[in-house]
C-alpha cells in the first residue's frame, strides 16, 4: 500500500472550502480511494472547517489553518490545527439560543454524521493551538 | 453548482450539478423557500449529477420538507449516489424524505 502526506495551509475563509476539498480530493485520488471514502472525508473536514472558522475566532483577523493529511498503514490521518482561542469543534452547538427548538435539532447533525463516518476524532490544544485529528481506518466500509 | 428549475404537472422540479456544500446550500435554500412561497407544493430534488453534499445542504432539504409538510405538500430526491444516501440514512432523512430511484419515479410519487 502506498505511503503519503500532504500538507497545506489555508485562511479562516468560507472561500478556502473549495481549496480544501480540492486538494483533499486530488490526495485521495492518488492513494485510489474509493468515492465513499473521499465523500466522507470531505464531509468530515467540512464540517470541522467550517465550525473552526465559524466560532474559532473571536477577532475579525485574518487566521492560518494548517491541514495535514496522512495514509499510513491502512489509515487516513487528518491533522487540523489553528491558532485561535481554545476551541473545541466537536462540542460545538448552535450558539444561537433564540433559535427554534426545531432548528436546533438538527444544529447537531453534522458533527453526529462526522462522528459517525470517521474511524476517530480527538481534540487536545497543545502550544497555544487547537489540534484536531480525524482518523478513517480505510479497510472499514 | 448548477441549479436548474423546471416545471411539469404542477411538479417543481430542481436538477442540482456540482457540490451542495456550505457556500453553495443558500442559493439552493433561496430557490427553494421562494418555489414554496410562490406556492409550489409538490417538489423533486434530482441529485443525478450531485457529487457531494454537506451538512448544510442536509438542512436545507430538511428545511424545506418542513415547511410542504405545513401545507400538505412533499419533496422527493431521485437519483442520489449510494454514498449520499447513506448519509440521509445515518441522519433519519429517510423518515419524511423520501429518495427513489430515477426522476420518473419521483415524478409518479411526488
Amino acid at each position: 500500500m502506498s505511503q503519503g502526506s500532504l500538507t497545506l495551509e489555508v485562511t479562516n475563509k468560507p472561500s478556502e472550502l473549495d481549496t480544501l476539498g480540492e486538494r483533499l480530493e486530488k490526495f485521495c485520488e492518488g492513494l485510489d480511494l474509493p468515492p465513499k471514502t473521499v465523500f466522507q472525508l470531505k464531509f468530515a473536514i467540512e464540517e470541522i472547517f467550517v465550525n473552526i472558522i465559524s466560532y474559532g475566532f473571536s477577532d475579525d483577523k485574518e487566521h492560518r489553518i494548517r491541514i495535514t493529511i496522512r495514509h499510513e498503514n491502512g489509515v487516513l490521518a487528518v491533522c487540523i490545527e489553528d491558532d485561535g482561542q481554545p476551541f473545541n469543534p466537536l462540542e460545538s452547538a448552535t450558539p444561537d439560543v433564540a433559535c427554534p427548538i426545531e432548528d436546533r435539532q438538527v444544529g447537531g447533525l453534522g458533527l453526529h454524521l462526522t462522528k459517525h463516518l470517521m474511524s476517530d476524532l480527538h481534540y487536545r490544544r497543545r502550544g497555544g493551538k487547537n489540534v484536531l485529528t480525524v482518523r478513517k481506518n480505510l479497510k472499514e466500509s | 453548482m448548477e441549479i436548474t428549475e423546471t416545471k411539469k404537472d404542477g411538479i417543481h422540479i430542481f436538477k442540482l450539478s456540482g457540490n451542495l456544500d456550505s457556500n453553495t446550500s443558500p442559493e439552493f435554500e433561496q430557490k427553494v423557500l421562494k418555489a414554496i412561497q410562490d406556492g409550489s407544493n409538490r417538489l423533486v430534488v434530482d441529485f443525478e449529477h450531485v457529487d457531494y453534499i454537506s451538512s448544510a445542504g442536509l438542512r436545507v432539504l430538511n428545511l424545506a420538507s418542513k415547511k410542504l409538510k405545513r401545507n400538505n405538500g412533499k419533496i422527493v430526491l431521485c437519483s442520489v449516489a449510494d454514498y449520499i444516501k447513506e448519509v440521509f440514512e445515518i441522519a433519519g432523512f429517510y423518515l419524511f424524505l423520501p429518495i427513489v430511484g430515477s426522476l420518473e419515479d419521483a415524478l409518479a410519487t411526488v
